[in-house]
């Protein structure tokens, strides 16, 4: 960075920025690997009862815990059963 | 009934092919009956790199099509009487692969082969997922160099949520080649170390590979480069595709520069 001190190894930036890239990878894609199964049924279940349009699920992780949100976009318009 | 292996990599150029073409023939060397098979749809290579192109007639496809025999489409090496190779189809695409065609076409090599080693595409989609789809162990091929890593991580992902056997609740095993080091690179920390590249993707480590001219060379010629003793990427795939036959071979350490009193020198400084 600044010329007179030394200089952090470009390998070790490597191994930092890396660590971090795959985490946040990780996290993205292959969380679950039954999570599109998942997504499906759950649509399934709740097309039952009203119109929906999508489900989206997050992992979150906060410290310790980890929890799943699961947001269900609703369509309005087709309402099966009120 | 044999072993089969899928070699991957995620990312393209990182010498896959080559490791396949190699470690296929080390086997054979070892004594083992191994056949590789070019799941590269549409950009066939390791006939190249095997010396073969003039002598493919028939590819996968075609036996997956039922319009050959595996017997028909089997190459057999020009250096080595236990190793075959069947060629991938070079005018359709990677699309063209059904997972029940993949399984037959495997099953049968397992029952007349030790290993069974399948060169996977570059990239992770439906033709890097048929590749791995009913492999029993995977060899990961990177080199110390960021994207490769990543996009290694990204393919043993899918390997580890795709796969026959994951999904029937066993595990595949995972090896990692670290290839194309550069041993003054790493000693002056300008290039990653292998034990950080194994603890930033933990699998376990198969063997390193140092960076070597001779192997374009070797590809130029069509003959692999674990042909030419004196290589030393030639002597790592041989130590390599060894201890895939069992025997115990201890890890070399080809990341200390070995070029006389002055690195020696350096080295103690640090």
């Amino acid at each position: 960075m600044f010329g007179f001190f030394k200089r952090k190894k470009s390998a070790s930036v490597a191994k930092d920025r890396l660590t971090i890239a795959i985490m946040s990878d990780r996290d993205r894609t292959n969380a679950y690997p039954f999570m599109d199964e998942m997504k499906a049924e759950i649509i399934e279940v709740v097309k039952k009862y009203i119109g929906v349009k999508g489900v989206e699920i997050k992992k979150e992780i906060d410290g310790d815990l980890e929890a799943l949100s699961i947001d269900v976009e609703l369509d309005k318009e087709t309402i099966v059963k009120a | 009934m044999g072993i089969v292996i899928a070699v991957i990599s995620g990312k393209g150029g990182v010498g896959k092919t080559t490791a396949t073409a190699n470690l296929g023939l080390g086997i054979a060397l070892n004594d083992k009956k191994c056949v590789v098979v070019d799941f590269d749809i549409g950009q066939r290579n390791l006939d190249m790199i095997l010396g073969l192109e003039n002598r493919v007639v028939y590819d996968i496809v075609q036996v997956m099509d039922g319009d050959a025999s595996v017997k028909q489409a089997l190459i057999k090496s020009k250096v080595n009487d236990n190793l075959f190779f069947l060629a991938a189809s070079q005018s359709k695409d990677k699309t063209v692969l059904e997972s029940e065609k993949v399984q037959k076409l495997v099953v049968a090599l397992k029952e007349d082969f030790d290993f069974v080693i399948l060169d996977a595409p570059a990239g992770i989609e439906s033709g890097y997922e048929h590749t791995i789809e009913f492999a029993d162990a995977a060899i990961v091929v990177v080199n110390p160099e960021v994207s490769s890593i990543r996009d290694a991580d990204r393919a043993i992902g899918i390997l580890d949520s795709k796969s026959y056997k994951v999904k029937n609740g066993e595990e595949v095993a995972k090896y990692l080649i670290i290839n194309r080091i550069d041993a003054d690179m790493v000693q002056k920390g300008e290039m990653l170390k292998s034990e950080d590249i194994l603890e930033i993707l933990s699998v376990k480590l198969l063997g390193k590979v140092p960076e070597d001219k001779g192997v374009i060379d070797a590809s130029n010629q069509g003959k692999p480069v674990i042909l030419d003793k004196k290589s030393v990427a030639g002597q790592a795939y041989m130590r390599i595709a060894s201890r895939l036959c069992g025997k115990k071979v201890d890890m070399k350490d080809i990341e200390v520069a070995n070029s006389g009193f002055f690195s020696k020198l350096s080295g103690m400084f640090r």
